[in-house]
C-alpha cells in the first residue's frame, strides 16, 4: 500500500478499533436521549398501572396533603372578593349632637345628603338607634331601666369615592358642619377582616410550604421503596456503563406521574369540596348583605396546582434516587 | 491495555486483600487469572472495573490512570470493558433479547442497529432461537452464555470475567472458554479469573496466580495449541 493510497484511507475511514471509539454524533444522541425519555415515560406510567390501589392511595395521600393549603388560597381569595365588595359600601356615620332635637336632624341630613361628596345620607333617629340597639344585643330589660334615651341621633352616610383617603377628607369636612358632633369612619371590622386575610395568607403559605414538603417526603419514600425493590437492575446497568441521569430518569418519571396524579386528585377534591359548600356559603354571605361567588382554581390557578405537585413529585424522586447512588459510589 | 504499578488495596485499614500487584497486559492478549477464593482475584476485577479504587499505587487502562477519572466519566470507561459475572447478573422481569440489549440501550444506540447487534451477539454464542425467553428459563450454562452475549454486544475492547464457568460442569465450562477464545481470536483484550486449574492448563495462555493478595507467579505457556 503506497502512502499515498494510506494516506487517503485513513481519510475516508477513520481508525476503527471496535465501539469502543464509536463516539455517535450529537443528533444521533439527542435522539437516543428522547427516546429513552419516552421509554422511561411510559415505562414508569405502566409500573404505576400494575399496582392500581398502592399507587392511587399514594397519589390521594399528596392530594389530601396539597389541599389544605389550596383550600386555604381558595377561601382566602373568596374573603378578598367579600372584602372588596364590602369596602364599596364603606360608609360614614355622622354622630348629632344631644342637644339636636329631630326636626333639626331631619333637616342636617338634608344638608349632609346635599353634600357634592355624599352619595346618600340616612338617618337614625335616637329612639330607632335605640330599638337597633336594644335588638342587636337582646339588652331590652336592662336598656328599658334607663329613664332618659342615651344614644344620639345619627346620619349613615355613603360616600361617592369610598378611596380611604377620600373617605377621610369627608370626614373632616363634615365634623366642622354645625350640629355635627363626631364623624367615624366605620372601617375599622374592615381594616380588622384585611389584617386577618394578611394573617390567613401567611397561614396558607406556611401551610404550603410545610405539606408541599410534606407531599414530597410521601413521593420520596415510595419512590425509596420501589428504588429498593429494583437494587440489582440498578446495580446491573451501573456495572455496563449507565450514568446518573439513566438510573434516574424512570423513577423522575415515577416521582412526576405520582405528583401528577396527587396535583390531579387535590383538583378534583377541591372542586367536590366547592361545590359541596357553596350553598351554605351563600346562605351566610347574603346575611351580611354581601354577595357570594364560589372561588374558583380557574385556568392558571388549575395549571399552577398541577404543575407544582409534578415538580414535587419530580424532586421527591430526585431526593431519594440521588441518595441511593451516593451511597454506591466506588471508594 | 492494562498496566498495575505497586497496586494495593486495603479494606477498612487493616485487611490488606491485594498488595504491590505488578503487571501488564498488552492489547489483544488472553490471560488468566487463578488462585484460590479469598487470594483476591475479585478484588482485582473489582478494581480494573473502577467499582473500588487502588488504596496504593497506579492502575493505567488504555494509558488512563483510571483513579483519576471523574465520577462522570466512569459510565463511559466501564461501556469499555465487557464483564461476565460467576452470578451473570441477569434481569430476570425481562427476556434474553432485552438483557443483551441493555448495554446498547444505555448507550441510546438506535434500535434496529441495536436489535442487529443484539442477534449477532446471541448468534455467536448459540442463543439466538432463545431470544424470546425469559432467562429463569434457560439452563445455568445458557444463562452465562447470554451473560457473555450481554457483555460483547457492544464489541468491548476488553473482556473481564469473574468465575465464568463457576457452577457448571466440564464439557459447558471448556465451550465457555471456547467462546472467550473466540472473542480474543478477534482482537478483544481477555482476562478471565478462575479457580479451575485443570482447565486452564488445557488452554495454554498466560497465567497469573495470586496468593494471599500477592501476585506469585505470571508464566506465560506457549500458545502451541491455538491457531
Amino acid at each position: 500500500m503506497s502512502a499515498a493510497s494510506r494516506d487517503r484511507d485513513s481519510r475516508q475511514a477513520p481508525p476503527r478499533r471496535g465501539a469502543r471509539n464509536h463516539r455517535p454524533g450529537f443528533d444521533s444522541r439527542r435522539r437516543a436521549w428522547a427516546r429513552h425519555h419516552r421509554h422511561m415515560a411510559s415505562d414508569s406510567a405502566r409500573r404505576l398501572l400494575r399496582q392500581p390501589l398502592g399507587s392511587l392511595m399514594t397519589m390521594l395521600a399528596i392530594g389530601i396533603a396539597l389541599l389544605l393549603p389550596a383550600g386555604l388560597w381558595l377561601a382566602l381569595d373568596g374573603a378578598r372578593g367579600v372584602g372588596s365588595r364590602l369596602e364599596e359600601s364603606a360608609t360614614l356615620t355622622a354622630y348629632l349632637a344631644p342637644a339636636v332635637g329631630e326636626r333639626e336632624a331631619m333637616q342636617l341630613a338634608d344638608t349632609l345628603r346635599s353634600h357634592p361628596e355624599v352619595d346618600g345620607a340616612r338617618l337614625i333617629t335616637a329612639a330607632e338607634g335605640m330599638a337597633e340597639f336594644q335588638q342587636a344585643l337582646g339588652l331590652d330589660d336592662a336598656l328599658a331601666e334607663l329613664d332618659d334615651n342615651p344614644l344620639p341621633a345619627s346620619v349613615v352616610i355613603s360616600p361617592l369615592d369610598t378611596s380611604p383617603a377620600a373617605v377621610d377628607d369627608l370626614r373632616g369636612q363634615l365634623e366642622s358642619v354645625e350640629g355635627v358632633d363626631e364623624v367615624r369612619i366605620d372601617l375599622a371590622w374592615l381594616e380588622r377582616l384585611s389584617s386577618l386575610a394578611a394573617f390567613g395568607q401567611r397561614l396558607a403559605l406556611a401551610l404550603a410550604v410545610l405539606f408541599g414538603f410534606g407531599a414530597l417526603l410521601i413521593v420520596g419514600n415510595t419512590i425509596r421503596l420501589a428504588v429498593e425493590s429494583r437494587r440489582r437492575e440498578i446495580e446491573v446497568v451501573t456495572l455496563i456503563g449507565a450514568t446518573h441521569a439513566f438510573v434516574r430518569r424512570p423513577f423522575l418519571y415515577s416521582g412526576a406521574w405520582y405528583g401528577l396524579g396527587g396535583g390531579l386528585s387535590a383538583w378534583l377534591l377541591l372542586s367536590l369540596g366547592g361545590r359541596w359548600l357553596t350553598a351554605p356559603l351563600q346562605t351566610l354571605a347574603e346575611s351580611y348583605g354581601a354577595q357570594f361567588v364560589m372561588p374558583g382554581l380557574g385556568w392558571q390557578g388549575s395549571a399552577m396546582l398541577l404543575a407544582s405537585s409534578t415538580l414535587l413529585g419530580w424532586l421527591g424522586g430526585w431526593v431519594a434516587v440521588h441518595r441511593h447512588l451516593a451511597e454506591t459510589r466506588p471508594r | 491495555m492494562i498496566a498495575f504499578e505497586h497496586v494495593g488495596k486495603r479494606y477498612g485499614g487493616r485487611f490488606e486483600a491485594l498488595a504491590d500487584i505488578n503487571f501488564g497486559v498488552a492489547r489483544g492478549e488472553m490471560l488468566f487469572l487463578t488462585g484460590h477464593s479469598g487470594a483476591g482475584k475479585s478484588s482485582l476485577l473489582r478494581l480494573i472495573m473502577r467499582l473500588e479504587r487502588p488504596s496504593r499505587g497506579r492502575l493505567l487502562v488504555a494509558g488512563h490512570d483510571i483513579d483519576r477519572l471523574h465520577d462522570s466519566q466512569i459510565p463511559f470507561y466501564r461501556r469499555q470493558i465487557g464483564v461476565v459475572f460467576q452470578d451473570h447478573q441477569l434481569l430476570f422481569d425481562r427476556d434474553i433479547f432485552a438483557n443483551v440489549a441493555l448495554p446498547l440501550e444505555i448507550q441510546g444506540v438506535e434500535p434496529r442497529e441495536g436489535a442487529r447487534r443484539v442477534r449477532a451477539a446471541l448468534d455467536k454464542v448459540g442463543l439466538l432461537h432463545r431470544e424470546r425467553a425469559l432467562p429463569i428459563e434457560l439452563s445455568s450454562g445458557e444463562q452465562q452464555r447470554v451473560g457473555i452475549a450481554r457483555a460483547v454486544v457492544n464489541k468491548p475492547a476488553l473482556l473481564l470475567a469473574d468465575e465464568p464457568t463457576g457452577n457448571l460442569d466440564p464439557q459447558l465450562s471448556a465451550d465457555i472458554m471456547r467462546l472467550f477464545e473466540e472473542f480474543n481470536r478477534i482482537g478483544t483484550t481477555v482476562l478471565v479469573a478462575s479457580h479451575d486449574l485443570a482447565l486452564i492448563a488445557r488452554l495454554r495462555h498466560r497465567v497469573l496466580r495470586l496468593r494471599e493478595g500477592r501476585l506469585i507467579s505470571d508464566e506465560r505457556i506457549d500458545q502451541g495449541g491455538v491457531a
